[in-house]
């Protein structure tokens, strides 16, 4: 498949999660077929698997839809864009990412109480195998949208013909931020933990992991070439790219897929 | 604000933000803001300066909505986002697109078109027949349409040219089958419009079946009837070595249908033993539910193995039986599919999720066994599906929390008024509904309709008097007629897929179509078969039976 694979610290950061994300669905099918198989075969129905495909499934949703950011592969109508000039189609992508930004604004606005009670408590699904959902999903979903609108805008700002510069600068603000969030965050966590917290052990170090490891790959990205400019995949490369995985399964010789057809004999 | 004022807004920004380029999920999220801040705290947008510039006092948020961080109405939106994060059936969604990007990748698909062709390629209008039928057959597997067409157009379209098939009637039968992914179950359509509308989804499949085979006989009715008309159409292939004649296939047919009943039998007999053994070991095996367990299954099944034994051993010989085998095998694989998936979303056995996943699984074992499994197509399926799981979920994203907004701000009552307050026939009514599908389906993706359009165009159907639906007034629950408007929307975006100027099966057809057929040419080969979906779905609209026969 061609992707985009990025070149900032946050591209970095999204496309290394994505890869470990994409692995999720197979995952799914795997553990269905484990229950299908227990309860079938054996008469011993798991009480874990539809709550676990549940939860991997809510952290799929999310995260995908940064990753399809990340590969521009959002449903969108190109009717008007396509035929207006350069300098307005940049006015229509700024806005549009400034309201993906407002959105994101809104939401965080709306649900960070709740999302930092739900996880203060930790609070469960208050079911059998009870897994943690609104404890993660909530603080998640606010999260996802907090890097969608930055992927937005660093979407922008490499799409655009800018000065090396101009990205330098934006990938050093982005670092920044994301650094200094997850600081936050850890400092949050191990050192100023609010009375009576129930986040276990084990999801602090978790959580310590994924953050850690966020900062490492936007170092890393930091370093990394900066300047490249990412080549545009339009809708139509997705099609040829499906015909050529289809043609490589089906061995017509490409002179009838391009010639005219004969003329009739009779 | 008033709600007439904030619809204005809704419609008018919507337009804005598509015609601008913005990705459809993040449109509608920004709207649902909008929609918010409208409704609670418009001074917001009209008067953000209502503290004047004196900036030590500048405080914007006093409203209901800025009073606070971290609370207030804002938070509907994400409370919304979450609970479709947290919904069973969606996980449906990446898990049929995983099973269609595998099959996409696999030669099962051709198989089962070279075996078909075998067995049809002397009928005139054959290999348009062939086509039809592979896509009904791979409309059964998977619920999505794209990589079907593309597949349709590779196979089949050089071949039906070479022939001398006339260039429309070829066009026509591989888009409009290809497109019959989302109208026979299992149908990624229908999932959307069943979570959206918490109707049933199994009751929707279950509905879904007649139309959808209605809709696909009409097509091969109307391929055999033209051709017939005008044998010109589709000049018969020469004969050639692996063509069957008549009397191959009177042997073969009934042959292979019996060898597969009597694997069937078999396997029923093999799981009768099986649960008969275990029971012994663990009593739980055999409960109030466990089907096909009393004695005499055993007793038919052995008596069915048995006689397929004899008919294939003794009557046909086992060389013919290889032959036949060899003839057919392309078809068992795609229907052995089809039955693991239909059956086991009919047959009740696990949910529609658990089918998905279990079609999966059948589609990755069958590579396997093909010897076409590689970890790179793996890898490279994976990062497909998470790509479009991301696509088409965060419309749903976006599109429930402007549901969400609009709700609150008391947009659906809103629009019924309007619409009830032209105090139309209820078939009006239907009529204008099934005009502004078709006109939307023509710009705009599945999706985005049935995510913003139905939360405002159900609660009206609902509203219309029940026994005026249909012309016999065949409809007696409201959950009926939830069904039977969805099956109405799903024949809507078969036309829409296939409508100019935006059909996304002219595109795919496109791609892989040799260049001298352009764009126009393409779509005058839908016009026939676009009559034909809107005959089908007049019919559907006028006779609502057609759905609810098997619920």
């Amino acid at each position: 498949m061609k992707e985009h694979q990025g070149s900032g610290p946050l591209d970095m950061v999204t496309h290394t999660f994505s890869r470990i994300m994409m692995w999720a669905p197979f995952f799914i099918v795997l553990i269905i077929l484990y229950e299908v198989v227990m309860r079938y075969f054996f008469a011993a129905a798991t009480l874990w698997v539809n709550e676990m495909s549940l939860w991997i499934a809510g952290g799929i949703y999310l995260s995908a839809g940064l990753y399809a950011l990340l590969q521009r592969s959002h449903i969108r109508i190109f009717i008007v864009y396509d035929i207006v000039p350069l300098w307005l189609r940049r006015v229509f992508d700024i806005l549009s990412t400034l309201c993906v930004a407002i959105f994101a604004f809104a939401l965080i606005w709306g649900g960070f109480g709740e999302a930092k009670v739900k996880f203060w408590r930790w609070e469960t699904f208050g079911t059998a195998f009870d897994p943690p959902i609104p404890a993660t999903n909530k603080p998640l979903i606010l999260t996802v949208m907090f890097f969608l609108a930055l992927q937005a805008i660093s979407n922008l700002v490499r799409d655009w013909p800018a000065a090396p510069w101009v990205r330098k600068i934006f990938d050093i603000s982005v670092s920044a931020v994301i650094i200094g969030l997850a600081s936050t965050a850890a400092f949050t966590l191990y050192i100023v933990p609010p009375e009576g917290h129930a986040v276990p052990l084990k999801w602090q170090i978790g959580i310590g992991i994924f953050l850690s490891g966020a900062v490492i790959l936007v170092i890393y990205g930091l370093f990394r070439d900066f300047n490249k400019t990412p080549a545009p995949i339009s809708e139509m490369d997705e099609i040829e790219e499906e015909v050529e995985i289809i043609k490589g399964q089906t061995s017509i010789p490409d002179e009838i897929l391009t010639g005219d057809p004969p003329k009739k004999t009779s | 604000m008033d709600i007439g004022t904030i619809s204005l807004i809704l419609l008018i920004g919507m337009l804005t933000l598509l015609a601008i380029g913005m990705p459809l999920g993040f449109a509608s999220g920004f709207l649902a803001v909008v929609v918010m801040v409208l409704k609670f705290e418009p001074t917001l947008v009209t008067d953000p300066f209502i503290y004047g510039f004196d900036f030590a006092q500048w405080t914007v948020g006093s409203g209901v909505l800025s009073r606070s961080f971290g609370t207030g109405p804002m938070n509907i939106l994400a409370q919304r986002l979450y609970g479709i994060t947290t919904n069973y059936v969606l996980i449906s969604v990446p898990l049929f697109i995983f099973m269609a990007t595998l099959l996409e990748r696999s030669g099962i698909a051709r198989d089962m078109y070279s075996c078909l062709n075998m067995w049809m390629s002397r009928t005139r209008g054959g290999i348009a027949v062939v086509t039809a039928l592979m896509a009904i057959v791979m409309a059964a597997m998977s619920g999505i349409i794209g990589g079907e067409v593309v597949l349709l157009g590779l196979i089949a379209l050089p071949q039906m040219l070479r022939l001398g098939y006339n260039q429309n009637l070829a066009i026509g039968t591989i888009c409009a089958s290809g497109s019959l992914g989302t109208m026979i179950p299992p149908s990624i359509v229908l999932i959307f419009y069943g979570l959206i509308t918490e109707t049933s989804i199994h009751a929707l499949f279950k509905a879904a079946f007649l139309p959808g085979f209605m809709l696909a006989g009409l097509y091969i009715i109307y391929i055999l009837v033209r051709t017939r008309i005008n044998p010109e159409l589709a000049p018969l292939p020469e004969p050639s070595a692996d063509a069957m004649t008549v009397k191959d296939k009177l042997i073969y047919g009934p042959t292979i249908v019996t060898m597969l009943v009597g694997a069937g039998a078999a396997i029923v007999g093999l799981r009768w033993i099986y649960i008969h053994v275990g029971a012994r070991f663990n009593p739980k095996m055999i409960d109030d539910t466990t089907a096909l367990i009393g004695n005499s299954v055993l007793w038919v099944c052995g008596g069915i193995v048995a006689l397929a034994a004899v008919f294939i051993f003794f009557l046909v010989g086992v060389a013919t039986a290889k032959d036949a085998w060899a003839k057919s095998k392309g078809m068992v694989a795609p229907l052995l599919i089809v039955f693991v998936v239909l059956g086991s979303i009919y047959g009740g056995i696990t949910g529609i999720t658990e089918a998905a996943a279990m079609g999966s699984l059948a589609v990755l074992t069958l590579i396997w066994i093909r010897k076409e499994f590689s970890f790179t197509l793996l890898r490279e399926a994976s990062m497909r599906t998470f790509k479009s799981t991301g696509t088409i979920i965060w419309v749903t994203l976006g599109a429930t929390a402007l549901a969400g907004a609009y709700t609150i701000a008391g947009g659906p009552a809103y629009v019924a008024n309007l619409i009830v307050g032209y105090e139309l026939p209820t078939l009006g009514v239907l009529l204008v509904m099934m005009v502004i599908f078709l006109f939307l389906g023509a710009f705009m993706d599945w999706t985005g309709i049935v995510l913003l359009v139905m939360p405002v165009f159900l609660p009206i159907v609902l509203k219309l008097p029940m026994n005026e639906l249909g012309l016999t007034g065949g409809l007696d629950s409201p959950s009926m007629v939830r069904v039977w408007f969805g099956i109405l929307f799903c024949v809507n975006m078969q036309v829409s897929f296939l409508s100019p100027p935006f059909g996304p099966a002219a595109f795919y057809l496109k791609s892989v179509a040799p260049p001298h057929i352009t764009l126009p040419d393409i779509f005058r080969g839908f016009l026939p078969f676009m009559c034909m979906q809107i005959i089908i779905l007049a019919l559907i609209l006028l006779v609502p039976e057609i759905t609810t026969v098997f619920l």
